[in-house]
């Protein structure tokens, strides 16, 4: 047997892997499965949206985490053999993708952000290194391939009517020593940044909490959203905790990214890197920001963010 | 005795990298070395339970010869002994390979509690060493954790994910990985860098772990990436800038 297999925490995570793994099952004239504890309506739009077989989680009692699946997929992909396993680069994805493939004695491509089959039916995966400052290629010589997948790399599948597929459900599970006590949601009190269309973002140029009424006034004129850089965040606290940009926080690929005041070190660039137009107002000329900007302004960010506020409110009323 | 261990890895920092002129290749000759940023954590982590509830902390790293030298820098930080583990084929493992080493190294020294890693490592950043650690040594694993305490035998750590918070307790032993916002790593001074230079340092070599070392994943290449950007600069005053919002409407990412 053989097969691509995609596992994700949420629906529309899944048919992103669905998308690449039909790439993949097509090229390799193999069946694409897909893994999820949803209910089986859920499954049977799975496989409308591309899947050949549904495999049905067991469901978990309350107290169990996510990754206790981990038994399951060792035991059900010992038996299936299959060539390629795409799991979701969540937290909970990383964590049972890492796990799976200890189980399985097999390489695992962490944070891959591109993948293809070379001659020989190989995966050359990518992934970034160094903070996001260069692409790593990876080959995994063991078998199976494995690689995660972070959220909004590939586009969701679209369905295709009248397609058939089988649907199994897997029941054992070995549960985890580790219990879950209680789980709450994040307050999220930014706004998510990864489909806005504009982004004004904030960096330690800001001198003080008041100036960020500045910037949220720059992103109402564009109809954009605000976000920051990791130590407005985590050091002084000026903004959420999820609203920051970069490798370890947020990536985001708007149509146009504003930096006020931010140096642009590499640990945030890399969270940039998909914006199609980035503009950097910073007041010092070799900041490292304008090597990656399109449009920079070299000036003050206090004198020049209200001038450009002004000069786009003209330009809205005309 | 609360028995920790930290595993940290000796990472080349990132912020030295230079990109070549042909924009592909990066320039690592000048490059300095650094404990990795997250392990940072973790040491400090392992510090601060045993501050609080008593035990030893030995501080683990596996790397190549000269990787000896971040042992003074790690046990500067508080850990009591360091277990280097050395060879010149440990340059540049793959996660698979360094638990492996991690794992054989661990179980000669006996028994243990806990087993800290950082969330990933700051070059890299597979996240992978963590979970596969503990696959290896047949432990429960906690990752992505920000607040950790010790109730009796059990753990109880707090899980930032992203949907949520997930509070877990898990019994000893059993291995932890540590966000950043875990903790603030404290900053050896000059008294603690002397009194790391006394601390003992347990070496091991490949030749005396029992392991099976094959590479599970290889790298074909490392390249920059690349940014394709005008570059272009403009001044502050109001004439500037009105250029630049003519540009961003043409571009049509302004209306
Ligand atoms: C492992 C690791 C992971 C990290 N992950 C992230 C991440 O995900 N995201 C992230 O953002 N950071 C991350 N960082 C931190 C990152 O390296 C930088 O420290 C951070 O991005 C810098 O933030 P900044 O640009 O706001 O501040 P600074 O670097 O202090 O830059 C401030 C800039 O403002 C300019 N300025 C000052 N006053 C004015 C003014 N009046 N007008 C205009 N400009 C002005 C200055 O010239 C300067 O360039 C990480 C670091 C590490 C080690």
């Amino acid at each position: 047997m053989a097969g691509i297999w995609v596992l994700a925490e949420n629906f529309e995570h899944t048919l992103e892997l669905l998308n690449i793994g039909q790439q993949l099952a097509a090229q390799l004239g193999t069946r694409l499965v897909a893994l999820t504890n949803r209910e089986k309506a859920k499954a049977t739009e799975l496989i409308a949206y591309g899947a050949d077989e549904v495999l049905l989680l067991p469901v978990l009692p309350d107290d169990q985490p996510w990754e206790a699946w981990v038994s399951t997929l060792a035991e059900e992909a010992r038996q299936a053999d299959p060539d390629v396993i795409l799991i979701g680069g969540t937290s909970r994805g990383q964590d049972l993708a890492a796990r799976l493939a200890a189980r399985l004695n097999t390489g695992l491509c962490s944070g891959c952000t591109s993948l293809k089959l070379d001659q020989e039916n190989r995966l050359i995966m990518e992934r970034l290194v160094y903070g996001g400052l260069a692409i790593q290629t990876v080959v995994c010589p063991t078998r199976p391939q494995m690689a995660t997948i972070p959220p909004h790399t590939y586009t969701p599948v679209e369905p295709q009517p009248g397609r058939e597929g089988v649907i199994r459900e897997l029941t054992t599970f070995t549960p985890s020593p580790v219990k879950v006590l209680s789980r709450r949601p994040i307050d999220r009190k930014s706004a998510d940044l990864s489909e806005a269309r504009v982004i004004v973002c904030v960096g330690r140029g800001l001198e003080k909490p008041e100036d960020l009424s500045l910037a949220r006034e720059l992103a109402e004129v564009l109809g954009g959203e605000l976000g920051c850089t990791r130590p407005l965040a985590e050091d002084l606290g000026w903004m959420p905790a999820d609203s920051y940009i970069g490798i370890s926080g947020q990536r985001v690929k708007p149509d146009l990214y504003i930096g006020l005041g931010v140096s642009g070190q590499i640990h945030h660039l890399s969270g940039i890197r998909d914006s199609r137009i980035v503009c950097a107002i910073n007041n010092d000329e070799n900041a490292p920001i304008f090597e990656a900007a399109d449009y920079g302004i070299v000036g003050d960010l206090k004198t020049v963010v209200p001038e450009m506020i002004n000069i786009l409110r003209k330009v809205g009323q005309k | 005795m609360l028995k920790i261990i930290t595993c940290f890895k000796w990472v080349l920092d990132e912020s030295d990298i230079k990109v070549a002129a042909n924009g592909r290749d990066l320039i690592l000759d000048r490059v300095g070395y650094k404990i990795s940023d997250y392990d940072r954590n973790a040491i400090e982590e392992a510090v601060r339970l045993q501050e609080q509830y008593g035990g030893k902390v030995t501080a683990v790293t596996v790397g190549p010869p000269n990787a000896r030298l971040s042992l003074k820098d790690a046990l500067s930080r508080g850990p009591e002994e360091g277990l280097f583990i050395h060879d010149s084929a440990f340059k540049d493992l793959e996660p698979a390979q360094t638990a492996a080493v991690l794992a054989a190294a661990i179980e000669s020294q006996g028994s243990y509690d806990l087993i800290i890693c950082g969330e990933g490592s700051s070059d890299l950043y597979a996240q992978q060493v963590g979970p596969r650690l503990a696959e290896k040594l047949g432990l429960p694993a906690v990752t992505y954790v920000n607040k950790l305490s010790l109730e009796g035998n059990q753990l109880i750590a707090e899980r930032r994910l992203e949907d949520g918070i997930e509070v877990v307790a898990v019994p000893l032993p059993a291995l932890v990985t540590v966000l950043p916002e875990i903790n603030t790593p404290r900053l050896p001074g000059l008294k603690q860098v002397l009194a790391a230079a006394k601390k003992p340092v347990i070496s091991l070599t490949k030749s005396e772990l029992s392991l099976d070392f094959a590479p599970s994943l290889q790298t074909i290449g490392i390249q920059a990436a690349a940014t394709d950007r005008r570059r272009l600069k403009f001044g502050p005053e109001a004439e500037e800038i009105q250029k630049v919002v003519e540009a961003l409407i043409r571009e049509g990412v302004v209306s």
